[in-house]
């Protein structure tokens, strides 16, 4: 796989405090369906470079703050603002710097890969022939480029998505889901594009709902339920430091108290014959180290459970599903 | 004019266009085979007389015989189905979330897609009188028009053909521009189709009830056969004229309802 070059240099960027210039904006973005909140006074900063994971559960709003971004839908209040450009009053200015697709990416089906790009990619601007063969390369399509959309698998539909978001080498590529339906090397060759794509420069926004792949791919994110922020940052800090292990020695009772001495006794507690400590980064060498000077065989240290970006969000959004379920209802109810 | 020609590549790579076309350039071959067969028949039951009957001495009458059978449902289905399909269709297959994501006028599109659907009403009606010019002069031959006792040029004749299509153009894209008008309100192509041909329908229907004549000045189905006075001698203007104003409010009204929903619609699909 080759790796679409930036084509971004020398364009000026609004500044916003300290750091890379803002690409991607939301001020109070908010979309109201009937009775239902969709999206609620949602802000969002990305900035250049980024890869920007944007994560909920299904129904949280993410799809339709993306539709809202993008100009699909108008927001109740609020705006978006791409580069300098605000959505939707300044909407045509802005998506000429958007690639991306929402939901499932569709295409023309009765066309081949190459014509279904060619069509897409002049409508913002000029292309060549290379610029098509560069992204049918970037996703792997090119030996089926001549093949008819229609004919294409899932999986195929949605590299294709990938390469329509990149052919106008776009500052900001936004994907919704783009790894939901893929088989397992699928989801990874996804995984390894985004990345890669956030190496060379491109603001990448990715909605997901799979925290493990935003912990793979993304630098920062934020967690949205019920259209609302619920937390926001990089990924290293939304990701607690605190793990776990589990302990057996020759002694176990006088372990529990030199372990207890270093951590702290209320970082101590059994399960079955375990003693578990919660331990920070770095202590566990300290603990074995003391536990060795003082006699006391260690037969076993086992990273037990390290809390994850997974269990952190589902504590932060359970208690809201039941919530969020009546909630989806009651949108499409209104829609309709 | 560059989404025009996108919006043309799209319906030319369909296959549904092709059957559309296909049918409007069979009726003008069978019609004239039938005619041809039956010309010796003492009856002549050659339906709908006047022009048509004209037709079986006259291949250059065969157009406007064509056009007659045709404007009446054929070419309003079609022109439903084109126009609804250009923006519920592509709502239907996500292509137009796709399309709209792009740096392009939600007016421009609207127009792109009224445009294209114009254009395949008119590659149509091309086919037909091409159509039914080459049976007709293979079966008939082409002579001077003889219209009510009186005989015209085969040019003015031409020129006459080409009038009426142009009437029966415009009365079509009324039915068009409603078809599309109703598109921006659904997402189902055969949804807002349907109910384009249903108004045509009922509208006909309303027109052939004398006790609706109040109604008929409103209703542009009562103008769509007014190209008819073309062939009388002398050539009455009047209703081709009130019939083209009448097409003329229809479609600016018809396109001001479509881009006034269409303008601010959240696309969900």
């Amino acid at each position: 796989m080759t790796m679409p070059k930036d084509g971004n240099d020398g364009r000026s960027m609004p500044q916003s405090g300290d750091g890379p210039p803002v690409v991607l904006a939301t001020h109070g973005l908010t979309k109201r369906f009937g009775a239902t909140l969709a999206v609620d006074n949602l802000d969002l900063t990305v900035r250049r470079g980024d890869v920007f994971g944007f994560l909920g559960p299904n129904g949280a709003g993410k799809t339709t703050t993306i539709r809202m971004i993008v100009g699909l839908i108008y927001p109740t209040s609020g705006y978006a603002e791409v580069l300098d450009h605000q959505v939707p009053r300044d909407k045509l200015h802005a998506l000429r710097h958007i690639g991306g697709f929402v939901e499932v990416p569709a295409f023309y089906g009765n066309m081949s890969a190459r014509r279904n790009l060619r069509l897409m990619g002049s409508l913002n601007g000029h292309i060549e022939e290379k610029d098509v063969d560069e992204v049918l390369d970037t996703v792997g399509l090119r030996e089926r480029a001549d093949s008819k959309v229609g004919d294409y698998s899932h999986g195929m539909k949605q590299r294709l998505g990938i390469a329509n978001a990149l052919i106008n080498k776009p500052e900001l590529v936004i994907l919704d889901e783009p790894t939901s339906g893929l088989d397992p090397q699928g989801m990874k060759d996804v995984r390894e594009l985004v990345r890669a794509l956030g190496q060379s420069g491109t603001t990448v926004f990715l909605s997901s709902h799979l925290l493990h792949e935003v912990e793979q791919v993304c630098n920062r994110a934020v967690i949205i339920n019920k259209g609302r922020v619920v937390v926001e940052g990089p990924v290293s800090e939304l990701h607690p430091a605190h793990s776990s292990v589990k302990l057996l020695t020759s002694d176990q009772e006088k372990a529990r108290a030199t372990v207890a001495a270093l951590v702290g006794a209320q970082q101590v507690t059994d399960d079955e014959e375990y003693l578990i400590v919660e331990a920070g980064d770095g202590t566990v060498r300290e603990m074995v180290k003391q536990l060795v000077a003082q006699g006391i065989g260690v037969d076993a240290v086992i990273p037990a459970r390290e809390q994850g970006l997974e269990d952190y969000f589902l504590g932060l959004t359970q208690s809201a599903d039941v919530d969020a379920d009546r909630d989806e209802a009651a949108a499409k109810g209104g829609v309709r | 004019m560059k989404l025009l020609r996108k919006e043309f590549t799209k319906l030319v790579s369909q296959r549904r266009s092709y059957v559309g076309w296909g049918g409007l350039l069979a009726v003008p071959l069978l019609m004239t085979l039938a005619m041809y067969l039956n010309r010796n028949s003492p009856h002549h039951d050659n339906g709908p007389g006047g022009l048509i009957t004209l037709a079986t001495h006259n291949g250059l009458l065969m157009p406007v015989a064509a056009i007659m059978i045709l404007s009446g449902f054929l070419l309003p289905l079609l022109a439903s189905m084109v126009g609804s399909y250009q923006l519920a269709g592509e709502a239907e297959t996500g292509t137009l979330k796709t399309w709209l994501m792009h740096s392009i006028s939600r007016g421009g599109v609207l127009v792109s897609k009224w445009g294209v659907a114009v254009i395949y009403v008119v590659i149509g009606l091309a086919l037909v009188a091409a159509g039914a010019l080459a049976a007709g002069a293979l079966a008939f031959g082409l002579h001077a028009h003889l219209l009510t006792g009186q005989t015209v040029s085969t040019a003015q004749g031409l020129w006459l053909s080409l009038l009426s299509y142009l009437y029966v153009l415009v009365g079509v894209i009324c039915v068009l521009s409603l078809a599309l008008a109703l598109a921006t309100f659904t997402n189902s192509s055969l949804t807002a189709a349907i109910a384009a041909l249903v108004i045509f329908i009922v509208m006909n229907i309303l027109g052939a009830f004398s006790y609706f004549d109040f109604l008929k000045p409103y209703l542009f189905t009562s103008h769509t056969d007014a190209w008819q006075n073309l062939f009388s001698r002398p050539i009455v203007w009047h209703p081709i004229i009130t019939g083209l104003i009448a097409f003329a409010i229809y479609i600016a009204g018809l396109l001001t309802v479509a881009w006034y929903q269409f303008r601010r619609k959240d696309i969900l699909v």
